[in-house]
């Protein structure tokens, strides 16, 4: 293999090989008024379930994710994942219920499961939310507007 | 009774139709849509999860669907197999059974996780070194004389042959497996012709949901046949220099048609028994002489020449058997045994699914002034960490070509 065609696999390859992530969800929870915004970050799942449960006290309200693709029931709301990289959803409560909050997901790929909030498969433990502020959707909302801006000004 | 005939017709026309059906496709039109997918994954995680009374599909369905959608595009996939044989699947194949040692190295190339290997040839589990994983794995003897109740008791729902060798062999094995499991699926491929070999690939990632590893080892596949083809397509057909191959049985080379006459022409060489209408022919030791061909190649690794290759580190069989045919009577008046040009190679890297890190070395060795960059050993490496994931130090260890 000559050098050019050695430098020009690698980057062929390093172009193909599409990075394999572990699977993985990340909670996330925002405080804003009533309500708790919380956002799951989906890693490495192309196709899987997730059920999320959320505090005694805790009244949903609403999510950003189809609704063919969610199921609400008590005090758990369940997604069907199919490509998506992240779900937003809304209860009311206080930012105190936010630590309660638990969370299972399914890979039907891989069959591999785990815990919402916990890196890696199989792990038992409970996953630790972190809690932020401002509300994620109107910085989502903000970051978005910011980037339509930059695109219309050809920048 | 005639009742009873035609009730128990429609019900294997009724199972036939259920298991040839799409999982989780639920209205039935033979497509897995993605709200019927949710719709699924909803079900199962209601029914086990939330305490839902709904009817959920079995959690293998669901795997399944996912599969199919996947990877198949929510549909069913017919794909044609090496021998022209084609076949329609509903569902991804979970336990294989391998009678081809070659397509279980290629199914390595492509990522294939082994858990979906439930039994291979007793070859695999002859060679630990390259098959480490395997080690274990039910035994189901060769092609040549199979274990059919091994096989049989792994309850494969598929079974992979050759394609183009042993098919009075392979028709046996496919017959009485069918026999005893109607429901077995057989795959018949060769993974190590060159003229089918990238076809091969690209059939096998989408059978088995691994297209992007795929295309991943085609990109190195084709980069290393590539830079040996770029130089050989500018070499006029009668500048092409004459080669003797011989396998490891003395006298007996490469006719027409077969794969060792392929890898000689795609390293540019003209095989000097290219003509010959029989696939292995035995020659007369005088025909090599009269046709003085300016390379000779001995393959190694078979038959007498049990030696070299990954389990071996001693290269001094190999400078026998290169000293050997040098000292044949009358052998020195041959141009390749006059001018130094006896390369001896093992069957581990011309034979199979490694084929094209050989015919590197041949290209080398036929045209040294036109592929000075060329390094086939660095070919190699690459195959065995980032395709075959084999932890193997190609410097310490392994005996493959004479001379180096």
């Amino acid at each position: 293999m000559t050098p050019r065609r050695s430098i020009a696999l690698c980057i062929l390859i390093a172009l193909l090989a599409a990075p394999v992530a572990a699977a993985n969800i990340e909670r996330t929870i925002t405080s804003s008024g009533d309500d708790l915004d919380v956002t799951l970050t989906v890693t490495g799942i192309p196709v899987g379930g997730i059920v999320e449960t959320f505090p005694d006290g805790c009244i949903w309200k609403e999510t950003d994710h189809p609704a063919d693709r969610t199921r609400i029931s008590g005090q758990q709301a369940a997604f069907a994942v199919i490509g998506e990289e992240t779900i937003h959803y809304r209860v009311q409560g206080s930012p105190e219920a936010a630590e309660a909050f638990t969370g299972t997901w399914e890979d039907l790929l891989t069959g591999g499961s785990g815990t919402v909030g916990v890196d890696g498969t199989h792990d038992p433990g409970a996953g630790k939310t972190p809690v932020e502020t401002p509300g994620f959707l109107p910085a989502a909302a903000f970051a978005a507007l910011a980037v339509a801006y930059r695109w219309r000004c050809g920048r | 009774m005639t009742r009873r005939l035609i009730l128990l017709a429609c019900a294997l026309c009724l199972l036939t139709g259920v298991a040839m059906a799409v999982p989780c496709d639920r209205d039935g039109d033979g497509t897995l849509t993605a709200p019927e997918l949710a719709a699924a994954i909803l079900d199962s995680l209601d029914a086990r999860q939330m305490g839902g009374a709904v009817e959920a599909p079995p959690p293998a369905d669901l795997r399944d669907a996912a599969f199919v959608y996947t990877h198949w595009g929510g549909r069913a996939l017919t794909i044609t197999d090496t021998s022209g044989q084609t076949t329609t699947l509903t569902r991804p194949l979970r336990r294989i059974a391998l009678f081809n040692s070659d397509s279980l190295e290629m199914l390595r190339s492509i990522g294939l996780e082994p858990d979906r290997i439930v039994g291979v040839s007793k070859y695999v589990l002859e060679d630990p070194i390259f098959y480490p994983e395997y080690q274990g794995t039910a035994n189901l003897g060769s092609v040549w004389s199979p274990d059919y109740e091994q096989a049989a008791s792994v309850r494969p729902d598929a079974v992979f042959l050759y394609a183009s060798i042993s098919r009075s062999s392979c028709d046996e094995i496919e017959d009485t497996l069918s026999a005893i499991d109607p429901g077995i699926r057989f795959f018949r491929f060769d993974s190590f012709r060159p003229t089918v070999y990238a076809d091969e690939v690209r059939t096998l990632g989408l059978l088995l949901g691994k297209s992007e590893d795929a295309d991943r080892f085609l990109a190195f596949y084709e980069d290393a046949t590539g830079s040996v083809a770029g130089v050989v397509d500018t070499i006029p057909v009668k500048d092409r220099i004459p080669v003797y191959l011989e396998n490891w049985n003395d006298y007996k080379s490469a006719g027409k048609g077969s794969g060792y006459n392929e890898k000689i022409e795609l390293a540019g060489g003209m095989n000097i028994f290219g003509d010959n209408p029989v696939e292995y022919p035995a020659i007369d030791p005088e025909a090599v002489i009269s046709r003085n061909p300016g390379v000779i190649v001995k393959i190694v690794g078979s038959g007498e020449t049990t030696f070299g290759g990954y389990g071996d580190d001693d290269i001094s069989s190999f400078e026998q058997v290169c000293r050997a045919i040098s000292d044949r009577p009358v052998w020195n008046q041959i141009r390749a045994v006059r001018d130094g040009r006896v390369h001896i190679i093992h069957t581990d890297v011309i034979g199979g699914p490694e084929y094209f890190i050989g015919t590197a070395y041949f290209a080398k060795w036929f045209y040294p002034d036109r592929f000075p960059d060329l390094d086939p050993r660095a070919v190699h490496r690459q195959y065995l960490e980032e395709f075959q994931r084999l932890d193997y130090d190609l410097d310490r260890h392994g005996t493959f070509v004479y001379p180096a």
